[in-house]
């Protein structure tokens, strides 16, 4: 069956097309909101060329960010647009990742794992840059394009 | 909120089989009187950042019935907390929660349904229909000594699949198993079937 590998991290028992399912659900209703169309938070940078090895540790940061902060306030949002299901859907998908990722902890990835902070720090900073809820909202808008770049990991 | 007189229903479990999961209680009996159901469901998230955060099932909120297909509001491999109240009129019970959380992982994967034909000299299958979360795999090999078992994945069920050009007077059996992806787990294999080209199907 297909698994997600992020180098050396194995995530199964996720089903990426629900996650697929549950975003087009509300992605017309949550991107309709943002208006400043003129950033990106999960810009190039972020995401383009990022190696296996780097990839669990950036995953990780990038869903506990979601988790943590994103899906956390922007809850109130979900609950007034009604996509509560599909917010809880994306929501406990995440937890489910995140919750199988064992990025290793060795001397020797250290560069690597710097790498991919330094990746994550970029797009945290472009998200502190912008007014919290349109913060809030252009990140939860952007999930299709982080499922876009996990669909890579996907095998 | 209504004040609290009905008894809260008792007796909550979840039987899940083949990826459907149906949520149960005891009846709340009120002679005379139709009882109303609200359903309620919380992820792992929820529980961890908002406990305070329910989401209404999609079919049971309300229902009359004292059962639930939560099947369409259980879409990630984490536990769930469930609870349900009664109503009536302005009447309402206390909520009742699942004792142990509810994971999908645990639902209970039985053999599927498994048909053997021949089309001309051709051995085909169809496989039990059991939803967009089932892979097939299925064995197959020529019932005769020394025979090599041959392997092939069927992603869908409820359509027929060629398995095999087959040789005339040739007796082939087959077994078969689930897969579901979204939990990482296989089915037992189905009992083998037998088919003799240009005969009927022996079943083992």
């Amino acid at each position: 069956g297909q698994e997600f590998q992020f180098g050396s991290c194995r995530v199964e028992g996720v089903v990426l097309q629900e996650l697929w399912a549950a975003f087009r659900a509300v992605k017309d209703v949550v991107q309709a909101q943002d208006n400043i169309t003129g950033v990106r938070l999960l810009r190039k940078e972020v995401l383009q060329n990022v190696s296996d090895a780097e990839s669990c540790y950036l995953i990780q940061a990038l869903l506990k960010f979601y988790l943590d902060t994103v899906f956390k306030n922007y809850h109130g949002k979900a609950a007034e647009f009604r996509i509560l299901k599909s917010f809880s859907t994306l929501a406990n998908n995440f937890i489910a990742i995140t919750s199988r990722l064992r990025p290793s902890q060795e001397n020797e990835m250290f560069s690597i794992s710097e790498s991919a902070r330094r990746r994550f720090l970029l797009f945290q900073r472009e998200f502190k840059q912008l007014d919290v809820e349109a913060a809030l909202t252009k990140a939860f808008g952007e999930v299709d394009i982080l499922l876009t770049w996990m669909e890579k990991f996907y095998q | 909120d209504g004040v609290a007189v009905l008894t809260a229903p008792q007796n909550l479990s979840v039987q899940s089989t083949n990826m459907k999961h149906l949520l149960t209680w005891s009846p709340v009996v009120v002679p005379g009187e139709i009882i109303d159901y609200f359903v309620e469901y919380q992820g792992e998230y929820e529980s961890l950042y908002m406990s305070h955060i329910w989401i209404p099932s999609s079919w049971c909120s309300p229902t009359e019935n004292p059962e639930c297909d939560i099947t369409d509001d259980i879409t990630a491999t984490v536990l769930y907390n469930l609870r349900v109240r009664a109503t009536l009129g302005s009447q309402t019970s206390a909520w009742s929660t699942l004792k142990h959380p509810f994971n999908r992982n645990s639902t209970i994967l039985t053999p599927p349904g498994l048909e053997v034909s021949k089309d001309g000299f051709h051995l085909v299958i169809k496989l039990e229909d059991l939803g967009p979360q089932f892979e097939f795999l299925v064995a197959y090999w020529r019932r005769e000594p020394g025979a090599k078992e041959h392997i092939k994945m069927v992603r869908n069920g409820g359509v027929p699949v060629l398995l095999e050009t087959a040789e005339p007077g040739a007796a082939y059996c087959v077994k078969a198993q689930t897969f579901v992806k979204a939990i990482g787990r296989h089915s037992a294999f189905s009992q083998a079937e037998c088919v003799k080209l240009q005969g009927e199907a022996l079943s083992l």
